[in-house]
């Protein structure tokens, strides 16, 4: 394309160039909603990306396949860029708007060769999106926090759609407890996955997989010295600083002119970090977790000699990042040097011990006092595969507990809220005149590819079920949905398949918005 | 631009293609090691690209020598990793069940069956085949007394190079796996296999092979002057460095006398000395560290009559440490800020001799404190087969190990297969929805191993396999005829036999996880309907 562009040179008169632009751009974007096409819904099916790196990923979660396909056209990055914002905003339904984009592209297509000029349609489909959300929101169900019920089933609904959808009994309450675990009730809108963690680890089932009050270190403890591995009333530091020789800044230098002093250059040493420990011993402490540290060895052997002796566990090497998240759990401060190295800044906990996992060791800390609101997540998995996309799927469903406690509102899953809208849209274009009106029905057609891709995948005949599912709608039954597993149509709030309001209002206005940018290309230029 | 529309750097294949490319890939694998099941499989031999030659019966070798490329068959070959892993033993099953469910799906796909109906069929199946396993098929191991361990023991390795000897090796891991036996403070029972150490040496045959009750370093004595034997023992664990003393980082020797210099190296050496003095005064006579000692600070050892082994292998180094009860020492400094040694940092073993195995010299410490640990010493004629044994040996124990922990077995020789095909089938026919297809398929692939059994021995598979699931449906329809669910084949000579009776015995936990494991697997392939491979280098932009 770029030679196109930069050979043409009466590009302002050709019209036609314009029109091939749009097209290529409405093409590559398509492209990229039927790769992803197969993988919507519970009866989906998964992509294996075997990466340049040689790694292997199987998964089903749009924003993934997408983001690892290294696309190149630029509009269809744009595609890539929508799923990834989807990801952010909801964190789920990354697929669903990547193909509801896709049909209104197509949709757009057949208007542009109607002859409807692209801001035309670009300022209906921005009002039909607007009435879209306005249908939607009209739908929805308002939700308490406290129905764990209700927010149980929305992330099963998430789920279900994964490789992991058969433990999404066990993975879906695990989810709610972990969001409602770190919510803060007086502020529930400020709520941060951050503040839960998720630990991979290699070895078991799914089905291990569990969520720990307290914290968990995937390493072990540093026991070179035979220091305890298991303390229990614990009172745990977070120190930042380093059990070892200090180092100066500038380069220097002892000078030994003596053979006494070499003795009491070894005595020294060993006196400087007796005394560092026996401080943090006199506050009690027990258990050290050392930051790790790129200027010295945050521990030495002799060091951990003196710790194992003094009986204080240590885990060495955590990450500055995790200090933050540590702190928080511990409801502790961290400590930046040994003359600040207080009780009253130690966290308390019940018991901290290594436990041998899979292959390896890890440390878990459990019955912290006051603890913060933080939760750690394990979880397990029979090979690497498996254990990334659990990890996936699991952020995923958090995601839309999330959705859930900002706005507080449920909708019908299974296609039920895109046949809805489409046919409230319908109508409303009925009441338009001009092209308003025929692009506010495209807009229509385009939602009811949702149902139509569901159907697809689960084997069924998308057009028997489709028209039947606008017969159901169409007789006020606004909540009939698809029902994959018994290939029928159901009510949806029933069958328990809900979703938060956010993903499907998000992902309605998140494609529009994409499309009309999209639309109003008409020109590449490549630029060096 | 060509057709492609989605414009990536890198290739995709999307729908049955793909799923047809990944179950030949899979089949492939799957017919590599197919002919190595059983206990007349035969082996295969293996050359790197270096040229080093492996000979081997054992699935989970042979596949991770391969190298495999293809990302699906890569599935396989971790799945075999994983049965290593978590079983031991029974990793050329479970890749060649995985392989016949994936062939099979793919019929079912190509006749226009829902891949995710079959998932569903599979998956019940699965569910339903442990079930049986567990409620039916298990014996436990109690009810068969001890026999029952050397015979899963033997079963493992009837397979193996060691098969003819197998009355021999069987009753040495199950003694070595007992004498291992630890309970944690939690009061669980553990086997740790870690702790059994296998050396291996050249020369006699496999039969002289023998298990010390002790651990044997594959080391000698850091001097000639050393005695061979000591007794009793008190040994000493370092992790010290006893060369002569330097200075760390940043210090400098700087002197204005020459009488200094000779002083300050004096000091140099007495730094060591002392600490010597040191271990010697607590009582040590075996001394054995992770890091080096010097030829100056040997001399003080041989003065004093003992033992001193230097660069002994940390992991050794724990083993030891644990068997005799003494502590590993990383530096000799105390709380007061001097430096000591305290004789409680010794552990004790009846006996410490240095022997010859073939031409390398042999630490041994017999007689520890706690028997935790042991040796097991192969002899053989050459690298490969000492290799080969060693892996054999290593899937035998693994074996026991799961026979104690699960306490449950079942019998072997196709007969656990045979009788969950017979039963899937049955459950199948009262299913009056889509899965039923697939469960039946899956009946019908779990077949696949006693024919493979029955095909590497040369016998008539089907013949064998008819016989063998009649008898199946025998014990599970007539009440009286209960016993027969044992029955499986006996390959020698070619007939069927009941093989708990014969002693052919697996745990019953490998026969789970090999279906689960290959169920799951399989599964994983079978929901992949769009492959994109990305390409290693990025391309100079064609378009």
């Amino acid at each position: 394309m770029a030679n196109k562009a930069s050979t043409n040179v009466d590009r302002y008169v050709d019209t036609s160039r314009k029109h091939d632009i749009r097209q290529a751009n409405i093409v590559a974007a398509q492209a990229v909603a039927d790769a992803v096409r197969t993988s919507l819904g519970p009866r989906g099916m998964d992509k294996m990306l075997a990466l340049s790196s040689g790694d292997v990923i199987i998964t089903n979660d749009g924003a993934t396949i997408l983001n690892k396909m290294e696309v190149m056209q630029p509009a269809a990055k744009m595609l890539v860029e929508l799923s990834k914002s989807q990801d952010i905003v909801a964190g789920d339904g990354t697929t669903t708007v990547v193909v509801i984009a896709g049909a209104l592209l197509k949709q757009c297509m057949m208007l542009l060769n109607k002859g409807v000029h692209p801001t035309l349609i670009s300022e209906a489909l921005h009002k039909a999106c607007d009435k879209a959300v306005e249908v939607l929101t009209a739908m929805a169900i308002p939700l308490e926090l406290s129905d764990r019920d209700a927010l149980v089933k929305s992330a099963s609904t998430s789920l279900n759609s994964k490789v992991v959808s058969q433990y999404s009994s066990l993975l879906a309450p695990l989810a709610v407890d972990a969001v409602l675990n770190v919510v803060d009730p007086s502020r529930p809108e400020a709520i941060d996955l951050r503040d839960i963690k998720i630990i991979k680890k290699l070895g078991g089932t799914v089905d291990d997989t569990e969520m720990i009050k307290g914290l968990i270190f995937d390493k072990k403890a540093s026991h070179a010295a035979g220091g305890p591995t298991r303390v229990e009333n614990a009172k745990i530091a977070v120190i930042q600083f380093q059990i070892s020789p200090p180092k100066t800044d500038i380069e220097q230098n002892v000078i030994v002119s003596d053979y006494s002093q070499m003795d009491r250059i070894l005595r020294e040493e060993r006196n400087y970090i007796l005394g560092m420990i026996k401080k943090i011993k006199a506050t009690g402490c027990n258990v050290l977790l050392i930051q790790k540290s790129i200027l010295r060895d945050a521990v030495t052997d002799l060091s951990l000699h003196y710790l194992a002796k003094a009986k204080i566990l240590v885990v060495k090497d955590v990450e500055r990042d995790d200090i933050e998240f540590i702190t928080k759990t511990l409801n502790c401060l961290p400590i930046a040097n040994i003359e600040h190295f207080r009780e009253e800044k130690l966290g308390c906990a019940d018991v901290v011990e290594e436990v041998p996992v899979g292959s390896g060791r890890i440390v878990k800390i459990t019955g912290i006092k006051n603890m913060g609101r933080t939760t750690t997540v394990l979880v397990r998995g029979s090979n690497q595969l498996v254990l990334d996309e659990a990890d996936r799927s699991l952020h995923d469903a958090l995601c839309v507990v999330r959705c859930l406690v900002n706005k507080k509102f449920l909708i019908a899953g299974g296609g039920a809220p895109e046949v809805e809208v489409s046919r409230q849209l319908g109508a409303w274009a009925k009441t338009l005149q001009g092209m308003e009106s025929y692009c506010v029905k495209a807009f229509a057609e385009a939602l009811e590819v949702i149902p139509y891709t569901l159907a697809e995948n689960a084997g069924l005949n998308p057009i028997a079920i489709v028209t039947e599912l606008r017969n159901h709608h169409a007789n006020g039954q606004a909540n009939a949905g698809i029902n994959v597993r018994k290939g029928q149509i159901t009510n949806m709030l029933e069958e328990n398949v809900v979703q938060p309001l956010l993903v499907s209002t998000s992902a309605v206005s998140l494609a529009t918005e994409c499309v009309r940018m999209i639309l109003k290309i008409d020109d590449i230029v490549a630029v060096r | 631009m060509a057709i492609q529309a989605l414009d990536i750097r890198g290739e995709r294949q999307t729908g049955q293609d793909v799923r047809t490319q990944n179950v030949m890939a899979c089949q492939a694998l799957s017919n590599i090691v197919k002919t190595s099941l059983g206990p007349v499989g035969l082996d295969k031999m293996l050359v790197d690209d270096i040229g080093d030659v492996t000979v081997t019966n054992d699935g989970a070798t042979i596949l991770k020598m391969l190298e495999v490329e293809h990302p699906a068959a890569k599935v396989l070959v971790e799945l075999a990793e994983l049965q290593d892993r978590e079983v031991g033993d029974g990793t050329t099953s479970v890749v060649i069940v995985a392989a016949e469910l994936l062939k099979r799906a793919n019929v079912l796909v190509q006749n226009k069956i829902h891949p995710t109906s079959i998932i569903g069929g599979y998956r019940l199946a699965m569910r339903e085949a442990c079930k049986y396993i567990e409620e039916k098929l298990s014996i436990k191991v109690d009810k068969l007394g001890k026999d029952s361990l050397i015979n899963c023991a033997k079963t493992s390795m009837s397979s193996k190079i060691i098969g003819t000897d197998s009355d021999f090796f069987s009753k040495m891991a199950v003694d070595a796996v007992q004498a291992v036996k630890t309970v944690n403070e939690k009061g669980e029972v553990k086997y740790p296999v870690k702790a059994i150490n296998i050396l291996k040496a050249h020369g006699q045959s496999a039969r002289d092979s023998y298990l010390l009750n002790g651990y044997a370093l594959n080391m000698g004595r850091a001097a000639q002057g050393m005695p061979m034997r000591i007794a009793p023992a008190r040994i000493a664990c370092l992790d010290v460095n006893l060369q002569k003393s330097k200075m760390q980082m940043g210090v400098q020797v700087l002197v204005s006398d020459p009488k200094e210099l000779d002083k300050i190296r004096e000091r140099e050496s007495d730094i060591t000395k002392e600490r010597i003095e040191k271990i010697l005064k607590a009582g040590a006579n075996v001394i054995l560290t992770s890091k080096g000692i010097d030829d100056m600070s040997l001399k003080y050892f041989v003065e004093a009559g003992a033992i001193a082994v230097r660069r002994v292998k940390k992991e050794d180094l724990r083993h030891v440490a644990k068997a005799t009860g003494a502590t590993p020492v990383l530096t000799f400094a105390d709380m007061e800020g001097g430096e000591s040694f305290d004789p409680s940092f010794l552990g004790s073993a009846d006996e410490v001799v240095e022997e010859r195995v073939a031409d390398d010299e042999v630490i041994m410490i017999k007689g520890a404190k706690s028997s935790r640990a042991v040796s097991i010493i192969l002899r053989g004629a050459n690298d490969y087969f000492l290799d080969e044994m060693e892996r054999s040996l290593h899937d035998a124990l693994s074996i026991v190990k799961r026979t104690l922990e699960s306490n449950t077995v079942v019998a072997g020789g196709g007969a656990v297969e045979a009788a969950l095909s017979v039963y899937l089938e049955n459950l199948a026919t009262t299913l009056g929805s889509r899965e039923q297809l697939a469960i039946a398929e899956f009946a019908e692939a779990l077949l696949i191993i006693p024919r493979v059994l029955a095909v590497n021995a040369a016998k008539d598979s089907i013949e064998l396999v008819a016989k063998l699931r009649a008898y199946h449906h025998n014990a599970q329809t007539k009440a009286d005829k209960q016993h027969l669910s044992g029955t499986g084949l006996d390959l020698v000579k070619g007939t069927v036999r009941n093989n708990v009776e014969a002693g052919v015995l697996e745990p019953a936990m490998s026969k789970v996880k090999i279906i689960q494991f290959a169920t799951e697997a399989a599964i994983t392939i079978l929901r992949i309907d769009d492959m994109i491979r990305l390409e290693k280098e990025p391309q100079n932009e064609d378009d």
